[in-house]
């Protein structure tokens, strides 16, 4: 089982969170840029689980704190994606670039 | 003469009481400062006698306190200063008498009498100040008192522009003043008077500085005497009204230069350039004014061409070491100009006009007046037995004595010219027909008259105080005690007074053909000769150079330093504000409202940051 | 009265007016006005006191108040990073506070002639007083700030909402300005507290005075003299030095005249309070390295100021140049570096306040009257308002320095002092003596002498109410010129210690 070397995790965290960070950063869609930021969460998950196997002081708590951050995701996709219909519902898009209103 | 402070607070009393009151006395504010002033000539003239028996006198107070240094002010009664009290409290007293009777109908009547007593104020704490701080402070004053009084008439542009470079013209002698006094100040480490001439005397100033010291303190002297370059501003001083020009720009502040010149003898005596100075400016004064007083049309500005004139001759006298010459000068021109002035006066009271070319006849109207008047010619003529007379000699043997022969001689010429020009100007007014239009013509009220009888008499008898044949009182009297203002009276050859005569008499002869008989032409010199003419009536086109110099510098420079900040500075700012909005439009710009763009941008900046971090090493290192 | 809170209550009493106003009916006119200048009452009356019993012998220290204000973590024990509230009075803070108490009485006089919005007008005028007291009272350098900023914030909005037609731009370009100037100063004082661990005055002077003080960070020389230049940059705003002079024409043009006379007569003057206090007092010896910069940038400041006031066409513009050319003698004074030009510069401060408040009142009179300031245009007044002719007539005479009046003193002294150290330059600003009289008899002749160029019909002169600022202005300007030492035995001390710290 320890065969699978700590880099190896780092690296998919890395490879998920820049797939994640492009798709928030570049897609149109919204739903798309949501499902962005869930997957650069993730990628955040698997750097908690692997320092908490692999670090310096290895212990339980990154573990628990990646439950913590999952319970937090699921929470922040629910709030965001009411957000999302709501906004669909007056703007009849989901387009992000017109989802300009802050700036005035 | 331990009081003798209080002489010069009586006038300041008339000033401030009429400044308060003076609106609802009307006229009876004459009475007010005649009182006032009488009491000063009274307690002058007390103070006079008292010195002529006692040593003098100086007492002083701390004034103003810098570090270790205490700044004085006091009062100091020697000879010159107790013979000054006395002409000028005397002449102020004659002209307030006066003016009750030409000012009467003013509406600003009072106004008149309020500055006539702060002016009297500052000429007689001028002349008890023991040192230069006092002086300076006084002689400032009297320059404003003489600022009020010529622009009295304010409505006239012609007083607003007169009373305006009266003032600005005696500034720039002034901070000539200034500069000489502090320079001194820096060396011997005090302004007194006293203190400045041991100093001197010990050598600890440097030859140069004297020279230099001396030379900006007469700087101020030709500014308020109205000498050469700086005597523009005497002749237009004529706007005032005619009381005035006798009492300031005759008898006492134009004098003051002289007086400083003499109370400051020994440190003039000390540089002998400063002295060649003193006497050239003098000199070429004399020759330079009485030249155009000889083709002036205005009974007063020739008046006052022949004041900047006399006080050449002053100059001259003490430039040539003359100390005693110059003062005596200072005194009888005091006495024959202020009635000159005064006469004049009257002769404008009777016929409404200053136009000389309007005159003529008027010996017959004016019974009083114009023998008054032939007086104060004949004294200025230097007429013998008359106080004019006897002053110009000793000027004239104290030029000769000192070496100065060119000057003497300039001096000569400037008595033939001023002979001429007084009485070219008494029979142009009291000789000929009298005009059609001035038949309503009077004699001026006794007001007027009686102060003018007392300054003929003065006229007459004030030369005989220091004669070669009757004795030199005035003279010895001047320098008792004192050997750094040279000695009593100079004998010279008996010559020079037989020049001096002859050359006066040919004046008189010769404006008596002119203009009395008329056997030569009155246009004789205008139509021979139109250029010199032309120049003479223009004074030299001074006025004229300086508008083009002096002012077009000061424009020049002003409206450079408006372009400088129009562009240079005004500029600065709009490109220090540009900048910053500049950077503002592109920030504002990046706030595009786009979620994702502002996502990149703090990507970025994080990255940098690591970046930043990991080159650097970070924090902790 | 307790002495311990004798100061508090001088610098704070404008709050008490502040409250009743805030309380009062919007449109009350007279009530308001009344009770806006009795606000500034009980300030003139204790400041009044404390100049005469310091002139009585008293000693001055007495009136020290210290308070626990501000702690920084633990260092309080150790004495360092606490901020305390501390007022104290020097010899020449006290002579500021007088001539502060006066003007502001004497403009909540002049505010009469404000037309709206007069409970605004003064509760914001109050607290300007109270900053401007500050500032002078402040006996630490945060404490100096806060006051500082308390009057430029009134003042913008005094400016901005009570001024003439451009009196936005004004009110910006002063807020800019001195916002600017007051970003840098904020950075001195920060270093100085953040290096020095202290903020106090005197505290601070005493360690720079040291070789290698005992300081939580060490000051190097060279900080030192930059932070000397940045207080310089600071101070060189308010003054205003040239070329940082620019917001001050438009300040001087725009305001209401009340305000002018505040802001000519007092805030400029906090520029020169800061050199000397903190310039002079904190960094003496930088300071001397620096003299003659100071002199030439006076010699300057000067010039062009009397030069630029030549040519101008409205009379507050050629006031406006005249404080530039003004302070320039204020500079000189300090660049001297003497007793002499020391001196001269603080009696310049006073002198000029005292002036310049005189003059802008007159100019509130006429502007009242004949809603302009252009000389042209009002020619010959002397014919319809003698007495306010007259006045504007002294006003320019002492503000040309004619011995007798308080602008002399000052002038004489400062080039006096210029003149022991540097003649010829000292001798290049004498041009700006004949400049000055030149320049203000130009204006002021123009306007009160000559043909009448309107009707005065109908004009009345100065009322009754106006001849209060006139005649104690007037008066006062006649004391300090005809008896000095009335101010100079004040400053005595406050001298004697500058001197010291100069080293002679």
């Amino acid at each position: 089982m320890s065969s699978v070397p700590i880099s190896a995790y780092l690296t998919l965290a890395l490879i998920l969170f820049c797939i994640g960070l492009y798709g928030a950063l570049t897609k149109r869609n919204m739903v798309i840029v949501l499902i962005s930021i869930e997957l650069m969460l993730n990628s955040v998950n698997i750097n908690l689980v692997a320092f908490s196997k692999f670090g310096m002081v290895p212990s339980i708590t990154g573990q628990v704190f990646s439950l913590f951050t999952i319970a937090i995701a699921a929470a922040e996709a629910a709030v965001g994606l009411a957000i999302l219909i709501a906004l669909y519902r007056n703007r009849k898009t989901v387009n992000i670039d017109e989802m300009n209103t802050m700036k005035h | 003469m331990e009081n003798a402070w209080i002489i010069p607070l009586f006038p300041l009393l008339s000033f401030l009481f009429l400044l308060l009151f003076g609106k609802r006395l009307k006229e009876t504010s004459a009475y007010i400062g005649m009182l006032f002033t009488l009491l000063s000539f009274i307690y002058s003239l007390v103070v006079l006698f008292d010195r002529f028996s006692n040593p003098t006198y100086k007492a002083e107070a701390t004034w103003l306190t810098i570090g270790d240094v205490q700044l004085t002010a006091g009062f100091e009664i020697n000879q010159l200063n107790a013979l000054m009290l006395v002409i000028v409290s005397l002449v102020s007293f004659l002209v307030h008498t006066y003016s009750k009777g030409y000012m009467h109908g003013d509406d600003r009547f009072h106004v008149f009498y309020a500055y006539l007593g702060l002016f009297t104020f500052a000429m007689l704490g001028l002349v008890i100040s023991p040192n230069l701080l006092q002086t300076y402070i006084f002689w400032e004053l009297v320059g404003a008192g003489s600022f009020l009084l010529i622009g009295f008439y304010f409505y006239k542009e012609e007083a607003k522009a007169a009373a305006k470079k009266a003032f600005i013209m005696t500034r720039i002698g002034d901070v000539g003043l200034l500069i000489g006094m502090i320079l001194l100040f820096w060396q011997v480490g005090s302004f007194e008077y006293d203190e400045i001439f041991q100093a001197v005397e010990a050598g600890s100033v440097s030859a140069g500085m004297v020279t230099l010291t001396a030379i900006l303190i007469f700087v101020g002297a030709v500014g308020k005497s109205g000498q050469f370059p700086l005597h523009t501003w005497l002749p237009d001083a004529m706007e005032g009204p005619t009381p005035v020009s006798a009492l300031i720009h005759a008898a006492t502040m134009v004098a003051a230069g002289v007086y400083l010149v003499a109370a400051l003898f020994p440190l003039f005596t000390a540089s002998e350039t400063a002295l060649m100075v003193v006497a050239i400016i003098g000199a070429v004064t004399a020759i330079f004014a009485a030249s155009i007083g000889l083709v002036q049309k205005d009974i007063k500005r020739v008046l006052a061409y022949s004041t900047v004139s006399q006080l050449g001759y002053m100059m001259l006298a003490l430039g040539s070491a003359g100390y005693v010459a110059g003062v005596f000068h200072l005194m009888t021109h005091a006495f024959f100009k202020a009635l000159l002035f005064l006469a004049a006066g009257s002769v404008i009271h009777a016929v409404h006009t200053q136009n000389i070319e309007e005159m003529g006849g008027l010996w017959k109207k004016l019974r009083i007046t114009g023998p008054l008047f032939l007086i104060g010619t004949l004294a200025i003529s230097g007429v013998p037995l008359f106080s004019g007379f006897f002053s110009k000699d000793e000027i004239l043997i104290a030029a000769w004595a000192h070496g100065n022969t060119v000057l003497f001689w300039l001096a000569v010429i400037a008595a033939f010219f001023t002979a001429f020009y007084m009485f070219r100007l008494f029979f142009m007014v009291f000789s000929g027909n009298a005009r059609s239009e001035m038949k309503n013509v009077h004699e001026s009220p006794s007001v007027m008259t009686f102060p003018m009888i007392v300054l003929g008499i003065l006229a007459v008898v004030a030369g005989y105080v220091n004669t070669p044949w009757f004795g030199t009182f005035l003279g010895d009297w001047l320098v008792d005690g004192n050997e750094a203002l040279g000695h009593g009276h100079i004998e010279g050859p008996a010559w020079i007074m037989i020049v001096a005569t002859v050359v006066s008499l040919l004046g008189i002869f010769l404006a008596w053909m002119m203009y009395g008989k008329r056997s030569i032409s009155r246009d004789w010199l205008s139509s021979r000769m139109p250029i010199v003419y032309g120049i003479l009536y223009n004074k030299y086109y001074i006025d004229e150079f300086y508008q083009l110099s002096v002012v077009n510098a000061t424009k020049f420079f002003s409206y450079l330093f408006h372009y400088i900040e129009k562009f240079l500075v005004e500029g600065i700012v709009k490109g220090i504000t540009g900048v910053v909005q500049g950077l503002g439009r592109i920030g504002s710009k990046i706030q595009s409202g786009q979620i994702q763009g502002y996502g990149a941008m703090a990507f970025v900046g994080l990255a940098l940051l690591l970046v930043i971090f990991a080159i650097t090493g970070g924090y902790l290192k | 009265m307790n002495e311990a809170y004798f100061l508090s209550i001088l610098v704070f009493s404008p709050l008490l007016g502040i409250i009743i106003l805030a309380l009062l009916p919007k449109n009350s006119e007279t009530l308001i006005k009344f009770i806006g200048f009795l606000a500034t009452v009980p300030t003139l009356v204790l400041s009044l006191i404390a100049f005469f019993q310091y002139r009585g012998g008293a000693d001055l220290n007495r009136y020290d108040v210290k308070a626990d204000w501000i702690h920084f973590g633990d260092f309080a024990e150790m004495g360092l990073f606490k901020i305390d509230y501390e007022l104290g009075l020097n010899g020449l803070s006290l002579v500021l506070i007088v001539l502060t108490a006066i003007v502001s009485s004497l403009a909540a006089i002049a505010s009469v002639h404000i037309k709206s919005e007069w409970k605004g007008y003064f509760m914001l005028f109050l607290l300007l007083e109270i900053g401007m007291l500050g500032v002078f009272a402040a006996e630490n350098l945060i404490l100096f700030f806060i006051f500082f900023e308390i009057t430029m914030i009134p003042m913008f909005f005094l400016i901005g909402k009570w001024g003439y037609f451009e009196k936005e731009k004004a009110a910006y370009s002063y807020l800019i300005y001195n916002g600017l100037g007051s970003a840098v100063l904020l950075i001195v004082i920060v270093i100085l507290f953040a290096r020095a661990g202290t903020s106090n005055i005197e505290a601070l002077a005493q360690l720079m005075a040291v070789e290698n003080p005992n300081t939580p960070a060490p000051i190097s020389e060279s900080l030192k003299f930059g932070l000397l230049i940045s207080l310089l940059i600071a101070f060189g705003v308010k003054l205003p030095i040239f070329p940082l002079h620019t917001w001050m024409l438009r300040v001087h043009v725009q305001a209401p005249p009340s305000i002018v006379m505040i802001h000519s007569g007092i805030l400029l003057k906090i520029g020169a309070f800061g050199l000397i206090r903190f310039g002079m007092g904190i960094f003496p010896e930088q300071f001397q390295s620096l003299a003659g910069l100071l002199a030439v940038l006076g010699v300057i400041n000067l010039l062009y100021g009397a030069f630029l006031a030549w040519i101008q066409k409205d009379f507050k513009m050629v006031l406006a140049y005249s404080s530039i050319s003004h302070m320039g003698i204020v500079l000189i004074g300090l660049g001297a570096m003497n007793e002499a030009g020391i001196q001269g510069a603080i009696f310049q401060v006073v002198s000029h306040g005292l002036i310049s408040a005189l003059l802008f009142f007159l100019v509130g009179i006429f502007y009242e009257r004949f809603h302009t300031s252009t000389i042209s245009s009002l020619g010959g007044m002397a014919k319809g308002m003698p007495i306010t002719a007259g006045f504007l007539l002294a006003g320019a005479l002492a503000s040309l320095g004619l011995p007798g009046m308080s602008g002399f003193v000052s002038e004489f002294m400062a080039f006096l002092g210029l003149f022991g150290e540097m003649p010829v330059l000292a001798a290049i600003g004498c041009i700006g003596i004949i400049m000055t009289a030149v320049y203000l008899l130009r204006a002021v002749l123009g306007m009160t002498y000559g043909k009448a160029h309107r009707e005065f019909a109908g004009i009345t002169d100065m009322k009754s109410v106006e001849y209060v600022p006139v005649l104690v202005l007037t008066a006062l300007i006649v004391l300090i010129g005809v008896y000095p030492s009335v101010l100079s035995e004040t400053l005595q001390a406050t001298l004697e210690t500058i001197m010291l710290g100069l080293g002679g």
